[in-house]
This record gives structure tokens, C-alpha cells and sequence, in this order.
């Protein structure tokens, strides 16, 4: 062989060897990252990247002026054929680009200053590991993989352990086991033991950490287990049944062995010995809060294009008073959890069909039942929708007092909870052939199981302290010190005798201009009554919202959508807010806003701008008028590779 | 008189019955047919482990093609109800989230035009050269603002070739696209089809049009069963033999298919109704 060829044959196999060796890389190593960059402005003084932040505790990042951007590397990785591994690292979001050179010390307490060291880890944009997973496929009958560590907890429902929300993903970490058993129409299971949250799920939104009935909260062992089984008898038939308990764990104070134990010597106060208290190096537990929540779903398809969905669930929660403090009397009835054991029920059933003449249409019904005590402690909190009607709000309604409207933009759409209601709702969707057509109209009958008269909201039902009034989710304030009218949260009033209906119509029209051209367009007017006292004086409340919305979109080049639109708001609300005693007064909304969206997605750019205006005149009989002429956007670009 | 009109009323109602009835264009409804369970790929293809890929979501079990005039309307149903597991109204989507069906059409039959390569993510297959596509429409669940992006990114020589429909939507186990028939053209008895069924990614590979790839092993959002490199096909389903709906076909699919790495690569053939 020439020199030349054995170089040339030489440097194929070489090359070959690499190419193997990047392909096996491949195989067994991914690696993904992303950037993600927010602006915020708003023509007001905050400061921050983030609309509304925490309720409970100044987190220093919110505020409407700033600009900051997050990166992340997810890690996976074929450990084998048998054995998966994951892992996600992402900076911490908070820290603006003006802050510069922030390291994360705060060397000045809480004095901000232009040094490096101010202003804490929140604005520090430190890289964390959010969340690690292996996933073990065991190759034994019955079992299909075997899961370790984070998940997002979307196999469950809202109405027993929600998906949690997106900023939380990874949060969520346990022991998950899944498998089948069966041959053709197997019994698909899943089994899961996750790690309670020390903050949300239990009374004080917390697993014991603040309770002031406990002085040494314990966490480390307070667990929800969950099963779920599903079962498809036949093609158009799907049984579905999830069952899950949560249990909070505390010690037993009088034990001796228990840190800080009333008893640490098993003596009294005058020396006597307590009889059976004895020192024997291990702590009782007691349950502080738990909770039971089940559901049994039926899906029977009718044919090609109808089906049925039905829901029956169960909730129950126990609370141990002599460890849980009230946090209804105590915290200005602001509480995730009404402070007494229930039990109650809720049902759900839909029928759809999807254009079944083939006329382009649709049609959808529901009636629920939700019990007025039904709680999903550990439920969806948010990014999920238990009904089909819009609602008040028009961002899905949860069965939960627990709701995260936090740690969102202006922009956003807000949950409601659901909790008490009774009702039903219509939907028509009509789609005309060529498919440049699209009409919805819905309507909602809504009563209350919550209506009660003097039901106790000074110790037992949390009424979440400002309960009237239509709420103004654009220009929400935790502290209610706007007048943002009622919490989402608040299903429970002192008075109550409600009836409501939802009207929505709203439409598409596509229009052949250009690269395309939408109009859209909707009507919403909610008609709320509250009789309020049914004895007494005049208080009764009246809300009539009538909202209507106009947007105009285009795709102007390939990945560029433009769009103008506004949205017009007038409630006029009899008996708006205020007290038996101090009176009611009649209150008028004028609310317009008016916005520019623009989007941009170019070679796996994705890019964001919001711009708005909102004129809120709020006319009010008791109190002054307050006016908000409000200028803000918001632009977002990510990447991902 | 009234014999007269009688006459007269009888003859015309005997024009209306004799006058030659003018035979419907077989190309304004075209319906293709392929069987179940085939949604293998090239035979050992299998789902991702996450629930939400329910048994028979990539079963192509028939197509519909209909001349409405100004329009046309794609009918493909698969083997299972299709729901919007991923909420696709949150992303600007059109109200399913799996599924991802790319209908190639040949409108001439002649080597030489049109592309013997599919779009990009569907791994190693191509057209024979006198199977080359012309057209392509695509059915996703993505909004049109994404689709073309990626088209035009990540496809730019097929770009003024792809058709993103005016409407794409679920009803039941069948997805529907309506497409302008300027952008389409009128079919005719000498278009081919190839129907490919795909899962719509959110997070593609850089080089990949929203498609799920396949693996050797399944993950739990990745198809199992091929091969960690580019060199296996990944088209779970399609249209194969004479596109009636018989199970030879699932083995004529499973054979187009077959692929070996660096040697052979799987073919995707063109179905023509009427030949």
C-alpha cells in the first residue's frame, strides 16, 4: 500500500471512530439550555421585573420598571437502556440589569447601596439546581418505570394534587412507580408517595412553619400519597379513579424526647414524676392537618363525535386544634383552610359534540355541583380550568381556597375559585365551511351552595377580608388598598342569598388580506345579584359588568404577528362594598384599554411586546373617585438550544 | 287542454330522467383508506411512556379529500379520540396537541419537479424521483405564526411549496384542515398523496419542523424502536399499497420503511387514486 492511501485509510477509520463515538455522545447525553429576557415598563415609580410578587412577604423583585434575564441547562442523560437521569439547573430571576455586579451578600442589612453587596442572593442571578430525576425501568411484569425525584404532578387532577404551576415545575419531587396490568385493555396504575411543600398545603399556607400553636414546626416528614388506577373497558369508555392524602406530622410536645419538650425530665412543676412519661429515645407524631381528596371519572364516547365525561369527588380534611392555631381568627379570615373537619362532595358532568350534522355545529353543557366545603388543599392552583363557562374572571376556575394568582404579569389571566358552586352552562360554537368564520356563545346560571345567613366568618370561614365588588385583576393589589373590589379567594361571606348568569358572545373572522387578518371580537355582560341579608336594611348588591373587546391581528412577513386591540369595561354595581352598619354605596367603572401586541419568531427566536394604555375612572358614592391613567409594556425574547 | 298539459308535463318530466346524467369528477372527493394498528413505523415503533400519547393517537386509519370550491377540506381521522392534552389555546394552537399530519402531493407525476425530500424531522426517507412531492399541507396544532417560521427557517427551499391551511381543527377522531384552493391548485385524477403521521414538538431539534424523533429506547416524550441517529425514518404511520384499508398494506408500510444505517433509506411512496 502507498504511504498516501494508508493516510487517506488512516484518517477514515479515524474519522469513522469519531463518528461513532459522537453519535454514542448523542444517545446518552443531552443537553438543552435556554435565556429568557423580560422588560417591564409602566409610567409609575416601582421598581422591578415582576408585576405582582409575593403576597405574604416583600420579595424585592416585584415591581413594574425593569428589565433581567434567567438561564437554564436541562441535563439528560441514557444512564442505560434500562435507566433514565435528569437534571435542571436555572439562574435565579431577580436581579435587573442595572444592579450590575450584584455578588448576593448583604453586607449593609437592609440598606441598598451602589457596592456589590446590597442588595442579597435575590437579585444575584446565581445558578440553582431546581430539580434532579432517575427513571428505572425495572423490566418486572406489571411495572413500567420507576420514578425518583422531580416531577411536575400533572398525573393527578386539580380536584386531588394539582400540575403544579410553571415557576414551581421541578419543585415537586417524590417516589413514583407506574405500570400496567393486563394484556389488551390493561389496568393502568400509578402509585406515588411526594413530598409535602413546607409552604401552602395545610393551614397557615404551611406544613406547621409559622403556625403560632407550634414552637418547634416539624416538616421533614410530612408526605401526600396518591393512587391512580385507569381502566378502558372498551375503545369509547375510560374509567379513571385518583385517590390522595395528605398528612402533616408534628411532634407530640409533652414527649421528653421531642426538642423543646414540656417535659424534658418527666417531672411536674413540683418535681412529681408524670406517670407513663418516660424518656425512650423516640418522639410521637401527630397529625396536624390532613386531607382526603378522591375522584372517579367516567369518559363514555356516543358515537363519533359526542361523549359524556362525568367527575364524582370527595373531599375530606381533619384539623388537630391543639396544633393548629385559627388562622381564620387570627390572620383577618385570610386562610387557605375553613377551621373545622369536613367532608363534602362535588359533581361534574359535560356533554360535547363536535359538529355532529356537519353543519360546522358544536355543542357543549356542564352542570356542576361543587359542596361548599370541598377543598383541594394540594390541588391546581393555577394554569388549569376545572369548568367549561368563562366564569367571572375568565381564567378557569379551581376547586381550592389555595389559588396562586402570584408571581404574574398585568397581563395574565387569573383563576377563580370555584368552591360552592351550582350551575350549568351552554356552549354553541358555530364554524362556517370555509373556515373564516367563528362564533361562540355561552351562558352560565350560576347559584351558590356558600349562600348562608350570619355564617361565621370571624372564626370558622375564611371571607379572605375584601369580599365585594367586581375584581379588577389588571390593577390588583394584594393589600386592597386600591379598592380592586373582591379576592378571588373570598367564596365565603357573613351574608349571602347570590344568583348569577354569564353571557359571552364572541367571534372570529378571518379575513383574505395580506398573509392573513383576524378580527376578534367579544361581548360579556354578567348579571350578579346578592341579596346579601335577606332581613333588615337595604343591602342588597346588583352588579351589572358588561365588558366588550375588539382586536384586530396580522401576520405581516412569516413569523412576525401584529395586533390592535381594545377592551371596554362599564360595571355599574348597586351596594357595591361597605357594611350593615356604615351603609352601601351605589358605584360606577368606566375601564378602556387599548393595546399594541406585537410577536416575532425567527430561527428558534421567540420574541414578545405588549404595550398598553387603561383609563379606569372608578365613581364612587361613599368614598372618592380615584382615576388611573396607566402607560405599560412588557417585551419578552427566549431562546432555546 | 288538460290532456295537453298533461303531455307536456310528462315529456319534461321525461327530459329530466333521460337527459344524460353528467358523471360526478371523481377528484372532488377522494377518500384513502389505510389500516389499523400499523402505527409502527417500520414495525417496531412504539409510543412514548408519558400518558398523555393514549393508545392509537397516531393510528391513520383514513383520509378525505373534497373539492368545496373556493376550498379544499382534508379529512384525516385516526383510531383514537383527539384531545388537547397541552391546552394549545395557551399557545396560540388550533385545539389538538399530538398530532402533526404532513399530506405530500405529487400534481404531475414527472421525475424532475418537486422534492424527493420530505420536510425536515422526518429523519431518512425521501420520494422517488418521479414520486416527488409538489405540495405539501400541513395539519398541526401549531398557530401560523410558528408554522411558517419554522418553514421559513428551517425549509426555505420548500417554503412557497408548504401550505399552511386557512383552518385546521379536531372533531372526534378526525382532524380537518381547509385550504385556499389558489394556494393549492385543482385537484385532479393525476395527483398522488402520501399521508404522514407525526407528533407535534414543541421543542424540536434545531433542524427538525415540530417533530417528535424516534429513539432506540422511548423516552417519555420520544417515539422507541429506531435509532439514536438520523438514519431511521420517523413517520409512525402512512399510507401504503392502494390505500384501501387492507392489511397488506401495514406490511407494505412496514417494508417502504426499512431502513439500514449509511446504506438504505426507507421510502416514502405516493398513492394516485385513479391509476
Amino acid at each position: 500500500m502507498q504511504y498516501r492511501t494508508r493516510i487517506a485509510v488512516a484518517i477514515g477509520i479515524a474519522s469513522l471512530t469519531v463518528a461513532a463515538s459522537a453519535r454514542a455522545d448523542l444517545s446518552k447525553f443531552d443537553i438543552g439550555a435556554k435565556i429568557y429576557t423580560k422588560h417591564l415598563t409602566t409610567n409609575d415609580d416601582t421598581q422591578g421585573l415582576l408585576w405582582r410578587g409575593n403576597p405574604f412577604w416583600a420579595d424585592q423583585i416585584k415591581g413594574g420598571n425593569g428589565v433581567g434575564s434567567e438561564f437554564e441547562l436541562n441535563f439528560k442523560g441514557r444512564v442505560s437502556d434500562f435507566v433514565l437521569a435528569g437534571a435542571r439547573v436555572s439562574s435565579r430571576f431577580g436581579e435587573r440589569w442595572q444592579d450590575y455586579w450584584e455578588s448576593g451578600n448583604r453586607m449593609y442589612g437592609n440598606k441598598i447601596n451602589t457596592s456589590g453587596d446590597s442588595v442579597g442572593m435575590n437579585r444575584a442571578s446565581y445558578m440553582k439546581l431546581r430539580g434532579t430525576w432517575i427513571q428505572v425501568s425495572p423490566q418486572a411484569y406489571g411495572i413500567d418505570y420507576i420514578r425518583i425525584g422531580s416531577s411536575d404532578l400533572g398525573m393527578f387532577n386539580p380536584w386531588t394534587i394539582g400540575r403544579l404551576r410553571f415557576i414551581d415545575r421541578d419543585n415537586g419531587k417524590g417516589y413514583f412507580v407506574s405500570g400496567h396490568i393486563g394484556g389488551d385493555n390493561p389496568l393502568q396504575y400509578l402509585l406515588a408517595a411526594v413530598a409535602l411543600p413546607k409552604l401552602w398545603v395545610g393551614p397557615w399556607w404551611s406544613t406547621g412553619l409559622g403556625d403560632p400553636a407550634l414552637q418547634n414546626p416539624f416538616w421533614s416528614a410530612d408526605w401526600a400519597y396518591a393512587a391512580t388506577l385507569r381502566w378502558q373497558p372498551t375503545d369509547g369508555t375510560t374509567i379513571r379513579f385518583v385517590g390522595t392524602m395528605t398528612r402533616d406530622l408534628e411532634v407530640d410536645p409533652a414527649d421528653p424526647d421531642a426538642l423543646g419538650s414540656t417535659n424534658p425530665g418527666c417531672k411536674d412543676k413540683l418535681g412529681h414524676s408524670i406517670p407513663g412519661c418516660q424518656a425512650d429515645h423516640a418522639v410521637d407524631l401527630y397529625t396536624r392537618y390532613g386531607a382526603i381528596n378522591a375522584t372517579l371519572e367516567i369518559e363514555q364516547e356516543l358515537g363519533e363525535t359526542s361523549r359524556i365525561d362525568a367527575l364524582v369527588a370527595y373531599s375530606q380534611q381533619r384539623i388537630d386544634e391543639n396544633m393548629t392555631a385559627n388562622g381564620v381568627k387570627l390572620n383577618q379570615g385570610i386562610s387557605p383552610v375553613v377551621y373545622k373537619n369536613t367532608d363534602d362532595l362535588a359533581v361534574k358532568a359535560r356533554f360535547a359534540t363536535d359538529d355532529p350534522l356537519e353543519w360546522g355545529l358544536s355543542f357543549k353543557a356542564e352542570y356542576f355541583n361543587i359542596g361548599s366545603e370541598y377543598n383541594a388543599i394540594f390541588g391546581g392552583r393555577r394554569e388549569a380550568d376545572v369548568l367549561l363557562t368563562e366564569g367571572f374572571l375568565g381564567g378557569g376556575q379551581l376547586p381550592t381556597l389555595n389559588l396562586a394568582n402570584e408571581f404574574v404579569d398585568w397581563d395574565e389571566q387569573w383563576v377563580e375559585s370555584c368552591i360552592g358552586w351550582h350551575g350549568a352552562t351552554a356552549l354553541a360554537t358555530f364554524e362556517n365551511e370555509d373556515g373564516d368564520i367563528k362564533i361562540e356563545l355561552e351562558y352560565t346560571f350560576l347559584r351558590f351552595n356558600t349562600d348562608a345567613q350570619n355564617r361565621d366568618v370571624d372564626s370558622l370561614y375564611p371571607d379572605f377580608l375584601h369580599s365585594d365588588g367586581y375584581t379588577d385583576t389588571g390593577l390588583y393589589d394584594y393589600a386592597n388598598v386600591s379598592d380592586r373590589g373582591r379576592d378571588p379567594r373570598s367564596v365565603y361571606h357573613r351574608n349571602q342569598w347570590r344568583r348569577s348568569q354569564i353571557v359571552v358572545l364572541r367571534g372570529v373572522k378571518q379575513f383574505d388580506a395580506g398573509r392573513g387578518l383576524e378580527l376578534h371580537w367579544k361581548a360579556k355582560y354578567i348579571l350578579d345579584k346578592d341579596f346579601r341579608s335577606l332581613e333588615g336594611p337595604d343591602d342588597d348588591y346588583v352588579g351589572h359588568i358588561l365588558q366588550g373587546g375588539l382586536k384586530l391581528a396580522a401576520i405581516v412577513s412569516d413569523g412576525v404577528k401584529v395586533a390592535l386591540g381594545t377592551r371596554v369595561d362599564r360595571w355599574f354595581e348597586e351596594n357595591r362594598r361597605g357594611t350593615l352598619e356604615l351603609g352601601y354605596g351605589d358605584d360606577e367603572t368606566e375601564r378602556i384599554s387599548t393595546y399594541l401586541q406585537a410577536s416575532y419568531s425567527f430561527g428558534g427566536l421567540r420574541a414578545g411586546y405588549h404595550l398598553e394604555y387603561l383609563h379606569k375612572n372608578q365613581i364612587r358614592e361613599r368614598e372618592s373617585d380615584q382615576l388611573w391613567n396607566v402607560w405599560r409594556s412588557k417585551a419578552t425574547m427566549e431562546v432555546a438550544w | 287542454m288538460h290532456r295537453k298539459v298533461a303531455l307536456v308535463v310528462t315529456a319534461l318530466i321525461a327530459m329530466a330522467f333521460a337527459a344524460p346524467v353528467q358523471a360526478a369528477d371523481p377528484a372532488k372527493k377522494i377518500t384513502l383508506k389505510d389500516p389499523a394498528g400499523d402505527d409502527k413505523g417500520p414495525g417496531k415503533y412504539v409510543y412514548p411512556t408519558d400518558p398523555a400519547y393514549t393508545a392509537k393517537s397516531f393510528d391513520l386509519r383514513s383520509v378525505q379529500i373534497k373539492d368545496k370550491g373556493s376550498s379544499i377540506e382534508f379529512k384525516v381521522t385516526i383510531g383514537a379520540r383527539i384531545k388537547d392534552v397541552w391546552n394549545s389555546k395557551d399557545w396560540d394552537g388550533n385545539g389538538f396537541s399530538l398530532q402533526f399530519v404532513q399530506i405530500y402531493i405529487d400534481t404531475n407525476h414527472k421525475a424532475g419537479k418537486g422534492h424527493t425530500r420530505p420536510l425536515p424531522g422526518l429523519g431518512s426517507a425521501n420520494f422517488k424521483a418521479d414520486e416527488a412531492w409538489d405540495k405539501l399541507v400541513l395539519i398541526s396544532p401549531q398557530g401560523k405564526l410558528r408554522l411558517s417560521s419554522e418553514v421559513r427557517y428551517k425549509a426555505k427551499k420548500m417554503r412557497k411549496d408548504v401550505v399552511i391551511p386557512r383552518k385546521t381543527k379536531a372533531r372526534g377522531k378526525t382532524l380537518i384542515a381547509i385550504v385556499k384552493k389558489k394556494d393549492l391548485g385543482q385537484p385532479t385524477k393525476d395527483w398522488g398523496f402520501q399521508v404522514v403521521m407525526q407528533s407535534n414538538e414543541g421543542y424540536p431539534d434545531k433542524k427538525d419542523i415540530l417533530t417528535r424523533r424516534v429513539n432506540e429506547i422511548r423516552g417519555q416524550h420520544r417515539f422507541g424502536g429506531g435509532h439514536d441517529s438520523n438514519c431511521d425514518p420517523h413517520v409512525i404511520d402512512m399510507l401504503a399499497g392502494k390505500a384501501k384499508g387492507d392489511a397488506s398494506e401495514a406490511r407494505a408500510q412496514f417494508a417502504a420503511l426499512q431502513y439500514v444505517c449509511k446504506k438504505k433509506v426507507a421510502t416514502l411512496p405516493m398513492i394516485y387514486p385513479f391509476k
